[in-house]
């Protein structure tokens, strides 16, 4: 079987995000890119599969510092590295790479494209089903759970409010990872430097095979925060405020 | 202008997120547009009681299991789009929904836009806000019809419910079509509240990313036992591993309306919110002073949470 993985770097949402002077995409000069959580987790369910049945992993990277996850990426693990062209510097739209992601899928024969759940970039769609469509594999996406039973999936897939549904699912496929089977793991440095001796490829962007045609007039930070009372940054005074917030609704002194 | 309003439902129960897509479509929709329920599940009961504010519902029913798989649910609600040909086709965005909006837009083509807050017609187009960035960004975009909203539950109010009028209802039965989906539904687990039962929990205190590691857990865990409360954890917390399941909050997790609800590093991404924002009493600690949980705590403080979680146990507890 062989796996790919899909590692889109992202701006840090828990990081100070500002407008370009035109008001249409994120003044990115500053900013810190990560690895995609649920990518993160994707890649881990990769692993954990390769580990599971001989699986072999291809790991595909979009975006800036790109190469360092994918670094990281062949020392947890992944047997192949390849960093994708990206058009632009602005958002990761999954509609427009969705083709350059297939077309790899299809070159290098995968019967398994993971790749998390979504991203805070998919304005304007998931990869997971335009992937899928393209492909015209079936596709699930949430998954909290894949294993593979002789050539068949075994994915759990969370519907919310708790419940889970599992699903057998005949390959390829593609699978949108919400939570690997088991938290993603650690490398040591000295594995990280071991990895760093492997070539990564490139691949060029391909077409994207649907056209957007929705488009981003304006980008706004939300206004003002709601209208709750803002209690400040001084842990003694926030603790009486709250202490006496708390007595006169009833809920000190349980 | 025809707009179809998907819907989800199991176990007997209609998800509410299908009744603010209606309110959604009718928002979207001018005088004379009619607006048509989709609906696919087990039994009919919780679409045909509930979804009367549409104009009509189209069901289609599946024995065998009360979950339809997203495959399937897509499948249906195309032979539907192609029978109906409607200018904009609204999705609840929920587990289901991620699956069956995408391919929706790649079957047919149509633009896509997810996240979607609120929805404004100008004239022959759409401008609609959706949420980037964990909240942090309101994107503004204009949408040419026909179109697909992946639409955030909690964005609109729901509509009023009442049942369908028999004249209004067309029902199929596609237990054939989703028996041969590729992907087969062969287990559904529902979590054993045995333990811990969050929805009905009147006090919770939860964790967030900000907490930090595992073992600061128990500080916190602290600070729940003093006010009587349940821990509980975000997503990512969950995810960790540091928490059960059966303790998260959020979209993939629990939707709890407590009385007291503590949020200590929780940023409040929308899928957080979602599940907590109707909380009668929302305290949140994030030292991130533009973190979205702020948008519906009623008192919110930007002091280091374990500062916080000191002076507050001392002062619930003296000599603790």
């Amino acid at each position: 079987m062989k796996i790919l993985v899909v590692l889109r770097m992202i701006p840090d949402s828990a990081g100070e995000l500002e407008l370009t002077s035109d008001g249409r995409g994120i003044d990115r000069e500053w900013l810190d890119f990560q690895l995609n959580d649920f990518d993160d987790h994707a890649l881990e369910e990769a692993i954990l599969l390769k580990e599971a049945s001989g699986a072999t992993v291809v790991a595909v990277a979009i975006g800036e510092g790109s190469n360092r996850v994918l670094q990281m990426a062949v020392a947890r693990g992944a047997d192949e590295a390849i960093a994708l062209e990206a058009e632009g510097d602005g958002m990761i739209d999954s509609r427009a790479i969705a083709g350059s992601i297939v077309a790899l899928a299809r070159s290098k024969a995968a019967d398994l494209l993971l790749c998390g759940v979504q991203s805070t970039e998919d304005l304007f769609g998931q990869l997971v089903p335009y992937a899928g469509a393209l492909l015209g594999w079936p596709h699930v996406s949430g998954s909290s759970r894949v294993g593979i039973e002789a050539s068949a999936l075994r994915v759990t897939q969370e519907r919310g409010g708790g419940i889970a549904a599992t699903y057998e699912i005949a390959l390829p496929a593609v699978i949108g990872v919400q939570t690997a089977s088991k938290a993603p793991r650690y490398v040591s440095g000295s594995k990280l430097r071991e990895a760093s001796k492997t070539a990564i490829g490139k691949a060029p962007s391909e077409p994207a095979g649907f056209e957007r045609s929705a488009e981003i007039v304006a980008l706004r930070l939300p206004g003002q925060r709601g209208s709750g009372e803002n209690l400040g940054d001084n842990p003694e005074n926030v603790a009486d405020r709250l202490a006496s917030i708390l007595a006169a609704k009833g809920f000190a002194g349980v | 202008m025809r707009i179809i309003a998907c819907t989800e439902g199991s176990f007997g129960k209609l998800e509410p997120f299908s009744l603010e897509m209606i309110t959604a479509a009718r928002t979207a929709g001018a005088a004379g547009d009619e607006v048509v329920a989709f609906f696919a599940g087990q039994e009919l009961e919780p679409a045909v009681a509930n979804l009367g504010a549409a104009d009509r519902l189209v069901a289609a029913s599946a024995g065998g299991s009360q979950l339809i798989a997203a495959e399937s649910y897509t499948r249906l609600l195309a032979d539907t789009v192609a029978a109906e040909e409607p200018g904009l086709v609204l999705v609840p965005y929920s587990a289901n929904g991620l699956d069956v909006a995408g391919n929706l837009a790649a079957r047919t083509g149509w633009p896509l836009v997810s996240y979607v807050n609120e929805i404004r017609r100008d004239g022959d187009r759409l401008t609609v806000v959706a949420q980037v960035y964990g909240g942090k960004i309101l994107a503004e975009c204009s949408v040419p019809l026909p179109a697909i909203l992946m639409v955030n539950p909690g964005a609109f109010a729901e509509a009023e419910r009442r049942a369908v009028d028999p004249s209004k209802l067309q029902h199929f039965d596609a237990t054939a079509a989703v028996a041969e989906g590729k992907v087969r539904l062969v287990g559904v687990d529902v979590p054993n509240y045995d333990s811990v039962d969050l929805t009905t929990a009147e006090r919770i205190v939860c964790v967030g990313r900000g907490i930090g590691d595992e073992a600061s857990i128990d500080i916190a865990r602290g600070l729940a036992d003093i006010l009587g409360a349940e821990i509980a954890g975000s997503r990512p917390v969950v995810d960790s591993g540091w928490l059960p399941k059966v303790r998260q909050v959020g979209k993939s997790g629990q939707k709890v309306k407590p009385k007291l609800y503590l949020a200590l590093g929780v940023s409040g991404a929308p899928e957080h919110l979602e599940g907590m924002s109707k909380s009668d009493l929302i305290i949140a600690v994030n030292t991130d002073p533009k973190a979205p949980i702020f948008n519906v705590a009623h008192f919110g403080a930007t002091c280091d949470l374990f500062d916080l979680v000191a002076n507050l146990s001392e002062r619930l507890q003296p000599g603790r």
